[in-house]
């Protein structure tokens, strides 16, 4: 059977959970536990160990337990990798894509147990029963999904596809019916087409927001003077010591970047070098690399000394902070000898907050929740959600597009442009249900006249 | 004859495409066969376009010719122009097409048949079928003669029930000259087969002397025609050549001496005359109630639907070499007889033309094909099969084959033998008949490239290596043939490995080959390989990467396709398989799984269900 592929999925229920784990089956598992815990020799079958997960671009996800199983022995029958990670969603979303980056396939429903089934491991009745509940299962997965597609994700792939079916109609129309009299073929009306599907299907990509904070979680970035307190700050809320902290201005030359859980919200915090005249040129490359970083960053956390008077910022800064998108918060507060606060911060949220003793922790931790929800909660409508499946999808159609346009600039045979829009095709057809080839067809003969 | 004493192994009710194929299959695999045709004379008619092949169509002739068929032979030597379609959009859809000399083709097979061992010919239009239970034993005919078979294949292409329209004017009959079979849809019916009804036209045929070829654009054949047949794993002995027998035939080397077909288009003026008289025409004016194809648009739906466009080609094709009769493609039409006069006489070239048989619509009647199997017998009746039109498909090509799959199955049954089923990613045929009887059709169906998911696993210079392993196991082909194949397939098998391994300079020839450099100078151990050989060799290193991806999806298919439904399974007795799709699948009583999962509604959880279902049972 299906001995080819690895397949993985999420074991426990969606939502948030003590210990999410995630399972994968097929002939990949071993090697899969070598790479991503980086072991020198195999795992050996049915140990739990404890690791680092680290992905494919070396980034370290999450501290996990794991378990390599050999077949036979294991649930399918086939080498099985178990992983327990964190019960945040974030973390589980963000392992499951790292799997599949890494070849793995997204497990149909039921898979798991058919292959257990065919390799002998379930019995027919114990298989009956979890095909009932995966039915059920199924059932209401697919209406939770018609319920997403009903709304601004489904209508706007449904205008993906329409462009699609209706591209690949004039290709398919030109290799079917060479003898008929269709309008010349137009290279470059076709290159337009498929540009212009590419760019909306990048842009139906990113602004799915959801799979970008997966992949980047929102971005954080901590500002303010030197010695100010920053690196404290993104030592209290990571939980450790991170950072160096000293009471030398201009400790932090570069940018440091971490990834904390808060709430619901995955969270890149980026630690700056303070904001000052610069005194040296490593200090000015890195006030620049802020100035730099502040442009693509979401959120702003401006740190400042409340016993000093707030100190004027760049404007390249200044002008990118406003209400919504940043904390100031007022550190120090343990020498009680604070100033007022600057006027111009007034509408800000603000948070009196001591780094070196960690009080005013939870009440940021709130305002930082209370800020993402607001920054970034929009219609429901309007919300583009996306899931892993559908990014898989998404990006599976962006590749098939991609190649389709380097071959027909590259003047390659027609039947391999059709052959990547037809991968375009079933990529969509996995989020949007299987595109028959009478629907291409309808198109086909809606918009060419085809008569002999 | 001394047929009612002495029962058929198989009785073939039609001769045209599909019954040719199927008779001479069944008889060369040594089963007795009969095939009855109203008409004698009209055996292998080409009732609509003088052409055989064509984008998807040429590939099921080699297909046909992969395993034992005769269409291909048929028209290489009947073939008055040969054209390579598609020759710039990649090999997997270079597309062989031939104009043939109608009476040539259509004379050359009777004589095949005429000598095909195993097989009686003879003319008798079959009235009604005859049943015992619930399988098929006979056929009675118009002359009160019965014949009695083990089993049945039916392909009457148009004639149930076939009526032909023009304007107002109605005649019975599934050929202009031809009888319809009336009676016999009611023996259908008798039997529980259901029958629904189909549209298709004709366009009108014209006198070339009274067309003025100076104002149309010729269209001339290949001056290096690619032919239907795989002569290089054929010896003469092997080609069930009437010409072998010792007969003389009116056939010419194929290739030679080849005619020009002509280009012309409709006007303004065509457009009006058609737009005037649109309530005239009986597609428009509520005479026929069959559903026409989408392809193949009658010149009223033209300018209907194209409004605003009234510029469309149309192709004047000949109909032979010793007729000045031409077939106008592209003018398909149920108008009146003086419309069409007048139609024709704003068409430059055609200003003059004499109008030797005017346009028509045919209605008949269809066996919707969701009640055959994959191999093509019906799921009520047992040892009856179907084939061609009465499936709902349209074409020469697309009837031949289902012909020859029908004939195999036929003998295979009577051998009591396991079906013969091709599967979607063997070829053209096996996609054709997959769909036919899993999804059903609701226009003539005509094969498309685009029908086929494999579409570059298909490519027509692969047929005779995609069905060796049929063509052995069933002894389509003469052993001297399959020994040329299986050498052939090394052959390229081995050219392949030595193109990847071997290198000039830092890379392997494959790689230089993939970088589609036109100036690349093979070396003498590949550029000495036969053409056919060293064709195929250069398409397997250049599509490399696409013919794996598809052999991946393969594969994948596969692993449900080989999953049989036992026979007379009840879905319904599946715990945890929704009722709505148990019913259907009930209906359809699909072969496989793989089958199973194409029906429409059937989601991936069923399809695991089942298979949990079939893997003990
Ligand atoms: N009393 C008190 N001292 C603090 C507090 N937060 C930070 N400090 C001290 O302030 C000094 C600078 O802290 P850092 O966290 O290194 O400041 P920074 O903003 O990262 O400084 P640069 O990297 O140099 O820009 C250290 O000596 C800290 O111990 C606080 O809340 N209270
Ligand atoms: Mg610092």
């Amino acid at each position: 059977m299906h001995r080819l592929d690895t397949i993985v999925a999420v074991a426990t229920p969606k939502g948030e959970s003590a210990i999410a784990m995630l399972r994968a089956s097929g002939p990949d598992c071993a090697n899969l536990a070598q790479s991503i815990f980086n072991r020198k020799r195999p795992a050996p079958p049915r140990y739990s160990y404890h690791g680092t997960y680290v992905s494919i671009d070396g980034e370290a996800l999450d501290d996990v337990v794991y378990c390599f199983y050999q077949e036979p022995k294991s649930f399918t029958g086939e080498d099985t990798l178990e992983i327990m990670c964190h019960g945040n969603p974030l973390i589980a979303s963000k392992v499951l894509e790292d799997l599949l980056a890494r070849g793995c396939l997204q497990a149909e429903p039921g898979e798991f147990s058919r292959r257990a089934f065919l390799n002998g491991r379930m019995d027919l009745t114990q298989a009956e029963a979890v095909m009932e509940l995966i039915q059920a299962r199924s059932d209401k997965a697919i209406k939770a999904a018609n319920n997403q597609l009903r709304g601004a994700f489904g209508r706007q792939l449904g205008m993906l596809k329409d462009k699609l079916l209706n591209s690949v109609a004039a290709i398919e129309a030109y290799i079917d019916f060479p003898e008929e009299d269709l309008p010349a073929e137009q290279k470059q009306a076709h290159v337009d087409g498929i540009q212009k599907l590419v760019t909306y299907c990048s842009r139906l990509i990113d602004s799915s927001r959801y799979a970008a904070f997966l992949r980047d979680g929102v971005k954080t970035l901590i500002l303010g003077e030197p010695n100010a307190g920053k690196s404290s700050l993104l030592n209290q809320l990571l939980g450790f010591e991170r950072a160096i902290v000293s009471e030398e201005p201009g400790t932090t030359r570069d940018f440091l970047r971490e990834r904390v859980i808060i709430g619901e919200h995955s969270i890149q915090l980026l630690d700056t070098a303070g904001l000052r005249e610069a005194q040296s040129g490593i200090e000015r490359e890195g006030i620049r690399r802020t100035i730099e970083l502040a442009e693509e960053a979401d959120i702003f956390l401006l740190v400042e000394d409340s016993t000093l008077p707030s100190p004027e910022l760049p404007d390249a800064i200044a002008d990118r902070l406003s209400a919504d998108n940043c904390i100031v918060i007022r550190n120090k507060i343990d020498l009680g000898n604070a100033v007022a606060a600057n006027d111009s911060f007034g509408s800000f949220r603000q948070v009196d907050f001591s780094a070196l003793k960690g009080e005013g922790l939870d009440a940021l931790r709130d305002a930082l929740v209370s800020l993402i929800d607001s920054h970034f909660s929009t219609d429901e409508d309007d919300l583009i959600l996306v899931n892993a499946r559908h990014n898989t999808a998404l990006n599976e159609l962006k590749d098939c597009l991609g190649s389709a346009l380097a071959k027909f600039e590259a003047d390659d045979a027609a039947e391999l442009v059709a052959s990547d829009m037809r991968g375009a095709l079933d990529a969509i057809g996995t989020i949007l249900g299987r595109i028959d080839n009478e629907a291409m067809l309808d198109v086909l003969f809606s918009s060419f006249c085809i008569g002999k | 004859m001394n047929s009612r004493r002495d029962p058929y192994d198989v009785i073939v009710c039609g001769a045209g495409h599909a019954g040719c194929e199927a008779a001479l299959a069944s008889a060369r695999m040594g089963a007795r066969t009969l095939i009855l045709s109203g008409n004698i004379d009209t055996i292998a008619a080409m009732s609509c376009n003088p052409a055989i092949g064509g984008v998807a169509k040429g590939h099921i002739v080699r297909e046909i010719d992969a395993l034992g068929g005769e269409m291909a032979v048929n028209a290489d030597v009947s073939a008055i122009q040969f054209r390579m379609l598609n020759a710039s959009k990649g090999a997997a859809v270079h597309s062989p097409r031939a104009q043939c000399d109608k009476k040539v083709y259509a004379l050359r097979m009777k004589h095949v048949l005429e000598h095909q061992e195993n097989l009686d010919v003879f003319q008798a239009t079959v009235t009604s079928l005859i049943f015992k239970g619930d399988s098929i034993v006979g056929c009675r005919t118009n002359l009160d003669v019965d014949f009695f078979g083990t089993t049945v294949i039916i392909t009457t292409g148009t004639f149930l029930r076939g009526l032909m329209h023009i304007g107002k004017n109605k005649n019975e009959g599934g050929r202009m000259g031809d009888h319809s079979a009336k009676t016999l849809s009611s023996s259908f019916l008798e039997a529980g087969i259901e029958l629904e009804r189909l549209k298709t036209g004709t366009p009108p045929r014209l006198l070339g002397r009274s067309i003025d070829f100076s104002k149309l654009e010729s269209q001339a054949g290949d001056l290096d025609p690619t032919l239907f047949a795989f002569y290089d794993t054929r010896d003469d002995s092997d080609m069930f050549h009437v010409e072998h027998h010792g007969e003389t035939f009116a056939g010419w080397a194929p290739g030679t001496d080849q005619v020009s077909c002509w280009i012309t288009y409709t006007t303004q003026e065509t457009a009006d005359i058609v737009n005037r008289d649109l309530h005239l025409s009986a597609m428009y004016g509520g005479e026929i109630e069959g559903s026409g194809p989408r392809y193949c648009p009658s010149i009223e739906d033209k300018f209907v639907r194209f409004e605003g466009r009234s510029r469309h080609m149309l192709f004047i094709e000949p109909e032979g070499r010793n007729t000045n009769e031409y077939y106008i493609n592209g003018l398909s039409t149920s108008l009146p007889f003086d419309t069409q006069l007048e139609m024709i006489a704003t068409i430059p070239g055609l200003e003059n033309a004499h109008l030797l048989r005017p346009a028509y619509a045919v209605e008949y009647d269809f066996a919707p094909p969701t009640q055959i199997f994959p191999h093509l017998e019906s799921k009520k009746v047992e040892n009856l099969f179907f084939a061609g039109q009465i499936n709902g498909t349209s074409g020469y090509e697309e009837a031949a084959c289902q012909g020859l799959v029908a004939g195999v199955n036929a003998a295979l049954k009577v051998r009591g033998d396991d079906p013969f089923v091709l599967k979607r990613y063997d070829g053209y045929t096996g996609v054709l008949i997959d769909d036919l009887v899993t999804k059903g059709t609701s226009e003539p169906y005509r094969m498309f490239t685009s029908r086929a998911e494999y579409r570059l696993l298909f490519n027509h210079g692969s047929s005779e290596l995609r069905m060796l392993e049929y063509a052995k196991a069933y002894g389509l082909l003469p052993d001297s043939r399959i020994a040329k194949i299986e050498e052939k397939k090394q052959g390229i098998e081995k050219a392949v490995k030595w193109m990847e391994t071997n290198r000039r300079g830092e890379q392997t020839w494959a790689t230089l080959v993939r970088r589609n450099d036109d100036d690349l100078e093979l070396p003498d151990e590949i550029s000495r390989l036969p053409g056919p050989v060293l064709s195929e060799v250069l398409y397997r290193i250049r599509y490399d990467g696409y013919l794996k991806r598809e052999m991946r999806q393969v594969e994948k298919l596969n692993s449900v396709e080989t999953i049989r439904v036992p026979s007379g399974f009840d879905f319904l007795s599946v715990r945890g398989l929704k009722k709505e799709c148990a019913l259907k699948l009930n209906q359809l009583k699909p072969a496989n799984l793989g089958q199973a999962s194409r029906v429409s509604g059937v989601n991936p959880a069923d399809i695991s269900i089942l298979m949990v279902a079939f893997g003990k049972i």
